[in-house]
């Protein structure tokens, strides 16, 4: 509850002190600031809920955008950003689960191979992203800015995943066990858990991947290093929705309330002309605040 | 009649131990078939092979007739063979429905989980036990009685015929041991077949129809239980000679090294009092789970509800003692605690044994000390604990259970202590390191140690000690020298108690 409490107090102060804040066009713009990150807290959900992490999410993004950029038409990059990002996915899931790496060093190592590839696809940002994805993020339908939709679609799509599919039970199956230090329980009970496994890394990646392609449409041009640091703020996003790091309990409403929070803070210091690295230093306070307050052992937030 | 399940010739091998020998079982339907022996004759590792969690290495598994291999326990379960083992298997995030119905989840036409069936269906095999619980409820909030249920309860909806249950009270009171045989008789009746495997002597004669005593992995017996008595009962289970593992009994002097005076295990138990003198091996026997460990372990602080008064060579120790200065606060004084689980709790299996030994030479100076070179006092300890390895480096978890548990007791022998607490000292170890290590012990002892040990095993408590507590129900209810006594004696000072 602390954090939904942390982002009502601080829109009511944002409310009462600036006047933009509460601009439909303040709004609108929030919304568009913090869909990436909702998207991507929402994809490292799902490898959170069974106990592990993706370091990998990051430069992912990056490499999305730049896929993107690429001087070729729409309907090419497009199926291949998620075709890779499936594949990044599925090498993460097997190297975790068939040759039992840390998912920490498995997933970093996968963010320095594709941070080098995307730096040789470009090398600085540039490049021009296809019209389809701008129009997607920045037009509006009825009236309504287009993030809207994405939000909407998202967390249907993750909300039928993960409360709403065996597959996302059987996840959380798997990290309550991990979490009870029972690894076995899960598959004693018949649930499949290295599949399982690899299929949340190829969910956290796609998820990615579309935070990627989101991003790519509000900065127009292929980066690489919008990506960096992203994973550290869906984790956190994570932890401060309330999920359990070391796996079994989490709620999506959580994780997006997290993430939510993550950006309305930065959306307020903002308008409040708070220094950008007090910021960085205020986000890490709230993390440690959130996580050390939490009683541990409980469902959602 | 035709029995259920049968199980003919079955062997199991661990490393190089056999934990399970050429035995065979039959279960018949509507009767509750009680499995005896001491604690690591088996029973526990032939149940998970019925139940799909480890594979035999020889013998035949016949369902109805039918020669089945289970490869795990889901694959038993759906053969109609529900398993509720002492460590519990429910997932305590999710709720008691969900952990009915996991990994087998009914779906909607739509593809969402049909939760509205598996509520019904969960509160009608709660029912049938005579329960109401919210299916919705999370399993971390239930009792450890209720969590024993809802297992049954699980096999109950996957339609099994035969429920094994592994020690299913020992976590429990009183009231609600009354209720789960209740629910065993309901389950006889109903024509099941169900394995019943306790310590309990008395729970046995109360429900069970017929025994099977296993001991050393060898069938002893399978036997009508309506013609036995408790005794013959302990006969069956007892059957070896003492063996001539022991070393002969020591001298002791009238000084003591441990007094409790007025100690209580839990606030509301009886008090109790006890001491050790110098060259004493003394133990605390009695049924499994009685107060004998919680007893050592309230003097390491690993056990916080102790009230009362302790004294060291007469200085007195502060009780109740603290989780993270308890054992600090005994090596200063001289007293080394070794704990039963030397995997979990006693070694670094990934450390070489030098530094398991070590750790504790160098636990007694100041983090900041410079190091010291034990080298010496390493090779010494391995010499004269006969710990066979490649060298001092080699690592603990490499080693055998019995060479292990040496380096385990090789730390607290080599630090030079005064009393030792010990927990089961031979667990899991063969009968040729056992007998090294009553030696050492004796040594230890001998050499102006003493020693308070607990051990599931009495022989071996018979055989090792000077003298006897027998603990039951976290009091103390006997005092024998341990010359004279036998298995049956304690065996009755505990169940009259």
């Amino acid at each position: 509850m602390l954090p939904l409490l942390i982002a009502i107090a601080n829109s009511v102060y944002l409310g009462l002190r600036t006047d933009q804040f509460l601009g439909s066009e303040n709004l609108f713009n929030l919304i568009a600031q913090a869909m990436p990150l909702v998207i991507t807290a929402i994809g490292q959900m799902f490898v959170v809920v069974v106990g592990d992490l993706d370091l990998s999410v990051g430069s992912l993004i990056s490499f999305t955008t730049a896929i993107l950029a690429l001087d070729a038409p729409g309907y090419v990059t497009i199926p291949a950003v998620f075709l890779f990002a499936v594949l990044v996915g599925l090498s993460n899931g097997l190297v975790i689960t068939r040759l039992n790496v840390h998912p920490i060093i498995a997933t970093l190592a996968m963010q320095y191979v594709i941070l080098g590839i995307t730096r040789i696809l470009r090398p600085v940002s540039g490049g021009t992203v296809p019209d389809i994805v701008i129009q997607s993020v920045g037009g509006s339908l009825f009236g309504v800015p287009m993030p809207v939709f994405w939000g909407i679609a998202v967390v249907l799509v993750a909300w039928k995943l993960l409360h709403g599919s065996r597959f996302g039970l059987h996840l959380f199956a798997i990290g309550g066990g991990v979490a009870n230090g029972t690894p076995d329980a899960a598959r004693n009970f018949g649930v499949p858990d290295r599949r399982n496994i690899l299929l949340a890394y190829v969910a956290c990646s796609c998820f990615t991947a579309l935070a990627g392609v989101f991003l790519a449409g509000r900065i127009v041009s292929g980066d690489p290093n919008v990506g960096l640091l992203f994973e550290l703020d869906a984790i956190t996003a994570v932890a401060v929705g309330g999920t359990q790091l070391s796996g079994g309990i989490g709620s999506l409403q959580g994780t997006v309330i997290g993430a939510l929070v993550l950006a309305l803070l930065s959306n307020g210091m903002n308008l409040t002309n708070v220094s950008p690295f007090i910021q960085t230093a205020i986000k890490g306070g709230l993390l440690l605040l959130v996580v050390g307050l939490q009683t541990r052992k409980k469902m959602g937030l | 009649m035709a029995c259920l399940v049968e199980m003919s010739n079955i062997s199991k091998s661990f490393g190089g131990s056999k934990a399970v020998d050429g035995v065979s079982l039959k279960l018949m339907p509507g009767t509750v078939h009680a499995l005896m022996g001491e604690n690591g004759a088996g029973k526990s590792t032939l149940m998970k092979i019925l139940a799909g969690v480890h594979q035999s290495d020889s013998g035949k598994i016949f369902r109805d007739g039918r020669k089945v291999g289970f490869e795990t326990p889901r694959e038993a379960l759906e053969a109609g063979i529900s398993t509720v083992f002492q460590e519990l298997s429910l997932l305590a995030n999710l709720t008691i429905a969900e952990n009915m119905f996991l990994g087998r989840e009914p779906v909607t036409a739509f593809g969402t989980i049909d939760r509205a069936r598996m509520r019904r269906e969960t509160r009608k095999a709660l029912a049938a036990l005579g329960l109401e619980l919210n299916p919705d409820v999370l399993v971390s909030e239930l009792s450890i009685a209720e969590r024993q249920f809802v297992e049954i309860a699980h096999g109950i909806k996957a339609d099994a015929s035969v429920f094994i249950l592994d020690e299913p009270t020992a976590a429990l009171n009183a009231a609600d041991v009354e209720v789960m045989n209740a629910q065993i008789r309901r389950l006889r009746d109903d024509g099941k077949a169900i394995v019943y495997i306790s310590h309990r002597i008395d729970e046995i004669f109360g429900i069970c129809d017929t025994m099977t005593v296993l001991k050393d992995g060898k069938l002893v017996a399978t036997r009508p239980l309506s013609g036995m008595t408790p005794d013959s009962l302990i006969a069956l289970m007892v059957g070896r000679e003492l063996q001539d593992l022991f070393p002969a009994r020591g001298t002791t002097s009238s000084e003591t090294v441990l007094e409790l005076e007025d100690f209580r295990i839990d606030p509301d138990s009886k008090p109790l009092s006890l001491h050790v003198n110098k060259g004493e091996i003394v133990a605390l026997a009695g049924l499994e789970g009685q107060g004998q460990q919680q007893l050592l372990r309230s003097l390491a602080g690993l056990y916080r509800a102790s009230t009362g008064s302790a004294f060291i060579k007469g200085k007195a120790l502060p009780l109740p003692a603290q989780k993270p200065s308890g054992i600090r606060q005994l090596q200063a004084r001289k007293v080394g605690f070794v704990p039963e689980d030397r995997k979990e709790e006693g070694l670094f299996l990934g450390l070489s044994i030098a530094h398991n030994i070590a750790v504790g030479l160098s636990s007694v100076h100041g983090e900041l000390s410079i190091a010291h070179d034990y080298r010496e006092a390493i090779a010494e300890t391995m010499t004269s604990m006969n710990i066979r390895a490649s060298g001092p480096s080699a690592p603990v978890g490499t080693l055998s259970g019995g060479n292990q548990q040496k380096v385990l007791l090789g730390r607290y022998l080599a630090s030079g202590l005064d009393l030792l607490l010990i927990e089961e000292p031979t667990r899991g170890v063969d009968i040729g390191a056992k007998a090294e290590i009553y030696n050492l012990l004796r040594s230890f002892a001998d050499a102006g140690g003493a020693i308070l040990v607990l051990s599931r095993e009495t022989v071996e408590l018979i055989g090792l000690c000077d003298r006897i507590y027998v603990v039951h129900g976290k009091a103390i209810v006997a005092e024998l020298p341990a010359e004279t006594a036998t298995e049956h004696q304690i065996l009755n000072a505990a169940l009259s108690a």
